[in-house]
């Protein structure tokens, strides 16, 4: 295949990557009238040769010398929205920070689609077309080039979600679908503001009305928003309103709420689709737009930011230790383990910043896992609740092994892939704490990192919690004796949803470079400016806080004052007489 | 001051080819309605209105006529198909529906004028050309009490806001001493125009006049309040021509008075473009914030479709905002403008679009299922009137339903149907006002900001409105069913604007009118100031 693949342009190999969900979905609608096997083949077919497409496209990627320059691989381009005022272009490519969230969109959606085998007894065609169509979009995300073609895919994604969830999910699916769709788009309106204002400051200074985001990146280095008072601190507005968009997609506390009512209603699928990379794009929004785009305000609110994630972290796991229903605690803790992407990316150390960025694959592989393992096991008990489950490791060894598998690669055991990723955010955020802190901020740098350690600890204890009742103990067989599959072990199918995760989680686990490497260079690339801004913020603080010893030998004044934003907004309103 | 009453040329007559096909096809199909046995009227006018689509444009005019006439033709068609699906009781529809159609043609005619209009009589013969069709479309309805409740409701309010633009235009005639918009502008923009205190005290009477008159037209605040009760009063197709047509109107009428003075930088113009953009800016929060929050609780289908078409008319007078505070815009630095005229003019044809299919697709299912069993007596029929009557459309009537999703879809502004297309264009043109100055407190520049908030968050706000008409279509089981016995044609231009908004997601220009500004500095279209031969 891969030679086959050759004879073509990377730039049309990824265009058809994009096109081929689609074709599929088109395909699912023509075999309609055949019923649902048809419709279901036909879509695991197409989802895996988009899986095929994309692996050789991800294979082409690592021989190319993309991944040395940090640049874009399979770049094409074509108008869109040309003439005239507007200069919109279907422009395409891929780099070292969305390749592997590529990658991952094509591997699980073959997990939703045989995830899904038995979902949909009725109206298959549509559900397997609105996977089809998702993958399609999300694909797109990763891809796009260009803001607005970001922006479109970005919203577009919201739609097909919106009908998995509304038509196929649980009870309050209405309640739940339209709750989803309010909340990330109320969200991600504010963000596209935040996204024209670069647009028209890079416009209004260069002369050029473009949307392409390489061109915007470079262009705002040498003209960076304002970060003046008479400006108005543009920059810094400019920062919240992408912070709004892309933080409730993560989601990151307080702006969560909406998540686990979502996975609540969504039928197991649609769940494996959402925790396992449309959650993605926020953290991926930070690291193409508000870090390169954006450094000083980055580096402003980076010390907020890492806190939030800790609270995040901390917040998210304590109420999934609460937790009666499986499907709830496995979505606050991935709350809780988003927050590790989030506090690592804002340490702003380059380890730190890597470690998250393979956190987000390596969590998205585990708890696309999870939620996949728990829809089965809801498939086959009819009952979530924890306290209704148990002995599923004597019936059924191949789910409770899988089950097992993901829940070590959730709380970071050693030789599984998330291990891995939250050692590199912690170490990372470690040495930021003892070396690189601002002044005042090291012990609040270093308290964050250790609420983020007593996370890693708390999500131990509540995973192994729920997986020695549900899994070991006597075989309840209260609710499971009434549907004769219960006792059934992992389908075919099932298998082959889960075990390529199984495969990437050890594989990662073990040997992680080659996905470290292939991102380093265009994460160094996108964090570089906020880094810099960071450190000079670091250096002058220091400058000031010695300065402000020197004249008043005051003691350390308690930390709260320093908290006050005077302090981060304007570093000459210190608290010197 | 040029003479009041030019003689009627051949160039006039060859201007004005599209308003006197109409006029004249009018004419035709009364008297084919009143003596002979004819009866589709709504036939008739398809080929009255498909004549002057297909003749090409006549020359003459600017961007802005071309986009009024070639607007008006195409919603024309649309709406004229949505109407020929005759749902009124078999005793009403052995009369035929010449008069209706005839009537209608006029309405497009006088459409058709104001855009063409060059001065400010002929305007208002436009405008009146409008309104007069109106009340009798609607009074034609006249068996039903809530039909003769709107019918007079729109009767009184339209007179009034007719008044107050009068009152305007009289103000602006007052200022530029003539009534040719083309001097009236020269003089703005001149310095012609005394700076007295007179004058200077007269320029807000007229923005805040004519804005009124205009907000009238578009639904929009303080002239809103009459579009939920008389939407509901009358029947779907009316409401449909009610959403549409004079909105239409009311954007080109402001887009033509804005058009005065390109090149804002006399005191007088600079008062003029002023007064505009904050009067604008001020309607254009108030009208979607009001839309929006009224469409929230709405629980019938029309209701919600009216509070919905007050919201669109503030995102339009957003534009009208970005387009006045553009011609005063201090920014040279931005060379890829996007005028505000322009987007105004192209998120109004991506509301067109959707807003004629959603009216042709609730045409089209017409009456829900009677629930009858044989003992009782057959009920009355039921229009589809309410949310929840659309429940579980996508099972029964699946392509309605898509159709119906696609463009409650484009309304919200989701990427990438044409709506989020106008919204991008409209974003884009309000923030470009001034970019590149800095921001100060209470400035212009936060002003417009503040507004472009205001926008995205009333955008977060209707698609939750918008959504539970889909959640209704799609996640609900059907009780009832509909009967889709709104008619053949209806169900055309459904699928008609199906079609086009596909296209025009996929190549956006398409509904775009050109590349050069609308708002040309030369004299709008050469066509005399009277037209003799056109109304009569």
């Amino acid at each position: 295949m891969l030679d086959f693949l050759q004879g073509f342009s990377p730039a049309t190999h990824l265009l058809i990557t994009i096109a081929a969900p689609l074709v599929g979905a088109v395909a699912a609608w023509l075999l309609g009238h055949r019923g649902l096997p048809a419709v279901r083949q036909s879509a695991a077919v197409s989802s895996l040769i988009t899986l095929g497409l994309a692996g050789t496209l991800v294979l082409r990627f690592l021989s190319s010398d993309a991944i040395a320059s940090g640049g874009f691989f399979a770049s094409g381009e074509f108008g869109w929205f040309v003439t005239g005022p507007l200069d919109i272009h279907f422009s395409v490519g891929l780099d070292g920070l969305s390749i592997w969230l590529f990658g991952l969109t094509a591997l699980l959606t073959v997990s939703a689609v045989f995830v899904g085998w038995n979902a949909a007894e009725e109206k298959a065609v549509g559900f397997y077309g609105l996977l089809l169509l998702l993958e399609a979009a999300m694909l797109g995300v990763f891809a796009a080039r260009d803001i607005i073609l970001f922006y479109v895919f970005f919203e577009f994604t919201l739609v097909p979600l919106f009908f998995l969830i509304g038509i196929w999910g649980r009870d309050d699916r209405r309640r739940a679908a339209v709750k989803f769709f309010i909340y990330t788009f109320a969200g991600s309106v504010l963000a596209f503001l935040g996204l024209l204002a670069i647009v028209l400051w890079h416009a209004s200074h260069t002369g050029v009305l473009t949307f392409d985001i390489a061109t915007l990146t470079a262009g705002l280095a040498s003209h960076p928003l304002p970060m003046t008072p008479e400006w108005g601190y543009l920059q810094l507005w400019v920062f919240a309103a992408l912070l709004v968009g892309f933080a409730i997609k993560v989601p990151i506390v307080p702006v969560h709420t909406w998540l686990p009512l979502v996975h609540e209603e969504t039928p197991a699928c649609g769940s494996v689709d959402l925790a396992g990379f449309l959650l993605k794009i926020g953290l991926y929004g930070f690291l193409r737009f508000s870090l390169p785009m954006l450094p000083e305000a980055t580096a402003i609110a980076a010390p907020w930011l890492v806190a939030l994630g800790a609270i995040s972290i901390i917040y998210g796991a304590l109420v999934a230790l609460v937790q009666k229903d499986l499907k709830r605690m496995v979505a606050y803790s991935s709350v809780s383990h988003m927050g590790f992407c989030v506090m690592g990316l804002f340490a702003l150390e380059p380890v730190a910043v890597e470690g998250a960025n393979l956190q987000l694959i390596n969590y998205g592989l585990a708890s696309a896992g999870l939620f996949a393992t728990v829809g089965m096991i809801y498939e086959r008990y009819h009952t979530r609740k924890i306290a209704e489950l148990g002995g599923i490791a004597s019936q059924m060894p191949w789910l409770a092994a899988f089950f097992m598998l993901f829940t070590f690669s959730t709380i970071g055991l050693p030789g599984l892939n998330c291990f891995v990723g939250e050692f590199m955010v912690l170490a990372g955020t470690f040495q930021r704490a003892w070396s690189g802190a601002p002044a005042d901020w090291s012990t609040t740098y270093l308290t964050l990192a250790l609420i983020a350690v007593a996370g890693v600890v708390l999500s131990a204890w509540y995973m192994l919690q729920a997986v020695e009742r549900v899994l070991f103990g006597p075989p309840r067989g209260a609710t499971a004796g009434e549907h004769g599959d219960h006792a059934r072990d992992l389908a075919w199918n099932e298998v082959a949803a889960l075990a390529p995760l199984g495969v990437f989680i050890v594989w990662i686990g073990i040997y992680p470079s080659p996905f470290l490497k292939a991102s380093a260079a265009a994460v160094t690339a996108s964090t570089q400016a906020s880094s810099e801004a960071f450190a000079s913020r670091v250096v002058a603080s220091r400058a000031e806080a010695t300065a402000e010893h020197g004249r008043s030998s005051a003691p350390d004044v308690d930390l709260t004052l320093h908290l006050g934003p005077s302090r981060i907004i304007s570093t000459s309103n210190n608290l010197a007489p | 001051m040029s003479p009041p009453l030019a003689a009627v040329t051949a160039a006039t007559v060859q201007g004005l080819v599209p308003e006197i096909l109409l006029v004249a096809a009018a004419i035709a199909i009364y008297l084919i309605g009143a003596f002979t046995s004819f009866r589709s009227g709504w036939l008739l006018a398809f080929i009255g209105v498909a004549i002057p689509l297909w003749l090409a444009t006549p020359e003459g005019g600017d961007s802005l006529t071309a986009f009024g006439r070639w607007m008006t033709l195409a919603a024309g068609m649309a709406l004229v198909l949505v109407q020929g699906g005759d749902v009124r009781p078999a005793s009403h529809r052995r009369l035929g529906t010449c008069e209706e159609a005839g009537t209608f043609l006029i309405l497009l005619a006088g459409l058709s004028l104001v855009a063409v209009a060059d001065n400010l009589v002929l305007l208002f013969v436009g405008l009146e050309m409008v309104s007069i069709p109106t009340y009798i479309l609607l009074g034609l309805a006249r068996t039903s009490s809530r039909g003769q409740e709107a019918a007079l409701k729109y009767f009184f309010l339209s007179l009034l806001a007719s008044a107050i633009f009068l009152y305007g235009m009289v103000c602006l005639y007052g200022i530029g001493g003539d009534v040719s918009l083309a001097v009236i502008g020269e003089k703005l923009q001149s310095g012609d125009v005394t700076t007295e205190r007179m004058t200077l005290a007269m320029l807000p009477l007229a923005v805040g006049m004519l804005m009124v008159g205009a907000a009238f037209r578009m639904a929009a605040v303080p002239m809103h309040f009459y579009a939920p009760d008389v939407y509901e009063g009358t029947s779907t197709p009316l409401a449909g021509v009610l959403s549409t047509l004079p909105k239409l109107a009311g954007v080109v009428v402001l887009v033509r008075l804005i058009g005065l003075v390109a090149e804002a930088n006399q005191p007088a113009a600079l008062a003029y473009a002023g007064l505009f953009w904050q009067v604008a800016a001020v309607l254009a929060a108030l009208t979607m914030t009001i839309g929006n929050l009224m469409a929230l609780v709405q629980t019938n289908l029309r209701r919600l479709l009216a509070c919905s078409s007050i919201a669109h008319a503030g995102y339009l007078l957003v534009g009208i905002t970005a387009a006045a505070a553009g011609t005063g815009s201090m920014s040279e630095a931005v060379t890829a403008k996007v005028d505000g005229a322009d987007a105004t003019l192209y998120y109004l044809a991506t509301y067109l679009l959707a807003t004629s299919g959603v009216f042709a697709a609730i045409t089209y299912l017409g009456h829900r299922w009677p629930i009858w069993t044989p003992t009782t007596p057959r009920p009355p029929r039921e229009e589809v009137s309410t949310v929840s009557d659309l429940d579980g459309l996508a099972s029964t009537n699946p392509v309605v339903a898509f159709a119906l999703a696609v463009f409650l879809l484009s309304l919200a502004g989701i990427p990438p149907l044409p709506g989020f297309w106008g919204k991008l264009s409209l974003i884009t043109s309000l923030l470009e006002v001034d970019w590149g100055m800095p921001v100060t407190m209470a400035g212009r520049r936060a002003w417009l900001l503040a507004l472009a908030v205001t926008l995205v968050i009333n955008a977060a706000i209707a698609a939750a409105y918008y959504l539970r008409l889909i959640a209704a279509m799609y996640f609900r089981p059907a009780e009832r069913g509909v009967q889709a016995d709104g008619g053949l044609s209806a169900g055309l231009a459904m699928l008609g604007c199906l079609v086009v908004s596909v296209m025009a997601t996929f190549s956006p220009r398409m509904l775009a009118f050109d590349d050069e500004s609308s708002l040309s500095a030369e004299a709008p279209p050469a066509v005399a100031s009277t037209n003799k031969a056109d109304h009569d």
